[in-house]
Order: C-alpha cells, then sequence, then structure tokens
C-alpha cells in the first residue's frame, strides 16, 4: 500500500465514523428537543403496536412561567395525564384514583435529570448511529425531515423521527427491533402549533373526592442491592425509595443510555398475599419481567428488547453490607 | 431436557437454548409429555380457572380449521381428554412462544403466514397473561416513564402505554 493508498483509505474511514454521527443529525436531534420544551401545541395522535391502536388528544401550554401538558387517551380505559413543572398526575375517573408521581430529581439539576440536556445529545452517539434521512416525508400535513438513530447494538431498540421542518416539532415516532421490525408507533393525525390558552391544559374532572395515591419518591441509598454485571452503555442514573400504587415502600434503581431507560423495583415479600408469579410481559417497546431475589420481588420494566430487560434482571443481586 | 423445559416456562432460557427446547417440544415425544405436565401442575397449583367452559374444544375446532404454525403436534389417535388437555398445551405453547420470541414481530416474515390467526394471536396472548394483574403493571409503567429521556424529545406522548384493554380482565 502506497502512502496515497493509505492516505485515502484513512480519509474513507473518516468519512465512515463522520457519517455515523454528522453534526445536521445533531442540529436535527436538537431542534426536536427545543420545540418539545418551547412550543405550545394541540393536537391527535395514534399509538399503534402490534394489533393494538388507540388515539389521544395532547395539549402543550408554554410560557415563560413554565409549561402544561395534558394527555387524554380516548380509546378504552379513560385515563387522563396531566404534567405540570414537577408532577405528573394521572386521573383514573373509571376507579376515581389519582395517581400522583413528582419528579424529584429534575430540581437536582446537576445531571438534568430526567430531561434529556441539549449537550448530552452528542453522547447518544455512543450507542446510536445517528443519520438524517434524504428525502422530506410528509406527516398530517407537515414537511418533515426524518433523524434514524440505529443502535450499534442488539440490546436496544432502533428509532425514526420525522420532525417539522419548520419548527422541529416531532410529528412521527417508530421504534424498530433488530431485525427492522415495527415495535410500536406514535403519530400524529392533526396538529396544530401555537393558539393554546392555560385553561385547555387543566384536568377535566372534578377530583377532590377521589383517592389519592402519591409516589412520596424520595433519593435514597437502597444499601447492598445492585447489578453483577451492568448492561453496556446503561449507567446507574437514579436510585430512590417511593410508593407505587396501594404498595408500601418500593426501591427504584433507574439505569440508562441516554435515550432508554430500564428501571429496577424492588419490593419485600413479606406481607404480600400472592406469590411472585416469575415471567415477562410487554406494552408497546417496554418489557416487563419480574422474578424473585433475595425474598424480594423484582419487577424490571424497560424501553428495550426482552433480552436486555432480562438481563439487568438476571444481573440484580443483594450483597449485605459490609 | 426438563430442566431446560422447566426453565423455558420461567422465561430463564436465552436465545439459543430456548429455541432448543421449543423445537424438542415440537417434535413430540418425552419433551411435549414433560411440557404438558408441567403446565397442568403448574396450572392446577396456580389453581388456573381462566378459561370459559367449553374453551378446549371450541379451540380444538378452531385448531383443526386453521394452520397452526407455531403449535406442537397432537396425536389424533388419542382420547378426548387428551384433545382437550393438547389444545390447552397448544394455547399456552402459543402465547410462551410469543414471549420467549421475544414479542410480536410484526413486520418480519411473509405476509401469508402473518395473516394467519394463530400468529397475530400473540401479542393480544402475551398481554392477557401478564405476570401481574394490569392494574399493578400500570403503576410500574407510570413510575418508570418519568425517567425515560425519550419525554425531552416526545413529551407525555410515551405515558399513554398502559396495560388496558384486552388485559382489563374481569374486575373483582
Amino acid at each position: 500500500m502506497t502512502l496515497g493508498q493509505a492516505l485515502g483509505l484513512s480519509v474513507v474511514l473518516c468519512a465512515g465514523l463522520a457519517q455515523a454521527q454528522t453534526p445536521e443529525a445533531l442540529g436535527w436531534l436538537r431542534k426536536i428537543h427545543d420545540a418539545t420544551h418551547k412550543l405550545s401545541y394541540s393536537g391527535t395522535f395514534v399509538y399503534q403496536s402490534g394489533t393494538r391502536s388507540e388515539t389521544s388528544r395532547i395539549t402543550r401550554f408554554a410560557d415563560a412561567g413554565g409549561d402544561i401538558e395534558k394527555v387524554e387517551v380516548m380509546d378504552g380505559v379513560p385515563r387522563e395525564i396531566v404534567r405540570t413543572r414537577d408532577t405528573v398526575r394521572c386521573y383514573l375517573p373509571e376507579s376515581r384514583v389519582v395517581k400522583v408521581e413528582r419528579q424529584i430529581d429534575r430540581a437536582g439539576a446537576e445531571r438534568g435529570f430526567p430531561i434529556l440536556l441539549p449537550e448530552r445529545i452528542s453522547a447518544l452517539g455512543r450507542h446510536y448511529d445517528i443519520t438524517v434521512g434524504e428525502a422530506p416525508r410528509r406527516v398530517a400535513g407537515f414537511d418533515c425531515r426524518t433523524v434514524t438513530l440505529t443502535p450499534k447494538d442488539d440490546l436496544r431498540y432502533g428509532h425514526t423521527l420525522y420532525a417539522d421542518v419548520k419548527t422541529g416539532m416531532l410529528l412521527k415516532a417508530e421504534t424498530f427491533d433488530a431485525k427492522g421490525g415495527l415495535v410500536e408507533q406514535f403519530s400524529f393525525t392533526q396538529l396544530t402549533i401555537g393558539g393554546v390558552s392555560r385553561d385547555r391544559v387543566k384536568t377535566r374532572h372534578a377530583a377532590q373526592s377521589w383517592r389519592v395515591e402519591n409516589s412520596d419518591a424520595a433519593p435514597a441509598n437502597l444499601g447492598g442491592w445492585g447489578l453483577s454485571s451492568e448492561l453496556p452503555g446503561f449507567r446507574k442514573v437514579a436510585e430512590l425509595k417511593r410508593r407505587l400504587g396501594e404498595a408500601g415502600a418500593v426501591g427504584q434503581v433507574v439505569y440508562s443510555d441516554g435515550l432508554a431507560a430500564v428501571s429496577v423495583f424492588i419490593e419485600p415479600l413479606e406481607g404480600r398475599r400472592d406469590p411472585v408469579r416469575a415471567g415477562l410481559a410487554s406494552v408497546g417497546a417496554i418489557h416487563i419481567y419480574t422474578k424473585e431475589v433475595a425474598k424480594h420481588m423484582v419487577t424490571v420494566v424497560g424501553e428495550a428488547p426482552a433480552a436486555s430487560v432480562q438481563r439487568i434482571a438476571n444481573a440484580v443481586e443483594f450483597r449485605r453490607p459490609q | 431436557m426438563k430442566d431446560s423445559i422447566s426453565q423455558l416456562m420461567d422465561g430463564e432460557l436465552d436465545d439459543h437454548s430456548a429455541a432448543g427446547t421449543i423445537k424438542a417440544c415440537g417434535q413430540g415425544g418425552e419433551a411435549l409429555e414433560t411440557w404438558r405436565t408441567y403446565h397442568l401442575i403448574s396450572d392446577a397449583m396456580r389453581d388456573s380457572r381462566v378459561l370459559s367452559a367449553g374453551f378446549s374444544a371450541r379451540l380444538a375446532q378452531r385448531l383443526e380449521a386453521e394452520p397452526t404454525v407455531l403449535a406442537p403436534q397432537r396425536k389424533r389417535a388419542e382420547s378426548r381428554t387428551w384433545v382437550a388437555l393438547s389444545a390447552a398445551a397448544s394455547f399456552a405453547a402459543v402465547a410462551l412462544v410469543g414471549v420467549v420470541t421475544f414479542a410480536p414481530q410484526f413486520s418480519t416474515g411473509p405476509a401469508s403466514i402473518a395473516q394467519t390467526p394463530a400468529l397475530q394471536a400473540q401479542p393480544e396472548l402475551a398481554l392477557q397473561q401478564p405476570v401481574m394483574p394490569p392494574s399493578a403493571a400500570n403503576d410500574y409503567l407510570l413510575a418508570h416513564q418519568g425517567f425515560s429521556p425519550r419525554v425531552s424529545f416526545q413529551g407525555m406522548a410515551p405515558y399513554v402505554r398502559s396495560v388496558s384493554d384486552q388485559a382489563r380482565g374481569p374486575r373483582k
């Protein structure tokens, strides 16, 4: 190989590397991220997974004082979810229950958690090839560009995001598995950007008399619980104690690769009426795997392939603190 | 083999071993017997009464009428009881294979196969047999979503994912 050929080869290699994560692609991700945080909008989207398809209405109000977002599920069991700056409330009119989740880590902004900070976007390139699609695509009347995040291994899912060319607003999101098969999809059928007033994001339920299930989440050290081996790319981003539904104190440890997150829930078996039913369940791209570890029920929940969720579950261990 | 089948039922086998074990069950013989017996034991222990009256017979009838791609072979010479048990085992096998092969493979495989009712039923079956009651599963989902960085790109839309509809089941 001559020097010229070697140089040529290295240029090709560099071009190949650069292509895996172009500044243009990262720019689009930032644009989507900013639009998600700054725009007011209202619209209707369809969630699809396998044979299941569900329509929801989403309304978001943003001004200098913060933002409020409301989602109403129109099919099946009625549900309404309202997020304010630090609280998510899930209204279930059938059972007259409000579930309240406080985003405890948002205040401790040093990790920017759980919000993905713009400067963390380029770190996604470690586990995903990020590319911009050549052809513009049209969704719900908006001209979109596509950004595809292709995982570099089979431990995570891939994603294609369709963003409005003008505003960066995300119109459609597809999740695909290692074989390229569609796992789930969110797609707007109608969207109006702007023109939202604050009263449109209020809950429509008079829920004063409903039962409130508060998560009471607080950062905690779950001394002794951990993973015997971590899943490549996933690092611990939160560790807390909380309540879950009507259950008592539950430990939650969250691992993330920057885009996908996996939660490990740990509950003592003592006082449980039913035995642990070990096994796997799934909802779209989310897998739930339950097993018993050291007289505790361990439930792993993550938007990752079943094998990844299972691998984390099988690595959960308790070591008596020395 | 007995250990593998037990592990398969508990979802503890990796992809490769699971495929081998399922194949062995599919070939009948001792493996299939073990598979049937373990499910019978597990159903009896859990006192599962999820099936409506005459379910097995109806399922057997429908299986007869359809190309059942994933079900183990049934022995025709067997008594009616065995047909019912076998149908139940097939039901379990279809559900389990749906889970073990890791969820619905929507756009893979030839369209003609994807159209068969047996395969289409998979995601539903997987949801009908969650490892926990739907309401509990939804608590975990809600608790988890707040930590997903996806919210940064997509807002609250991912929160609509919950166990509902098919998995709603009878109220206690």
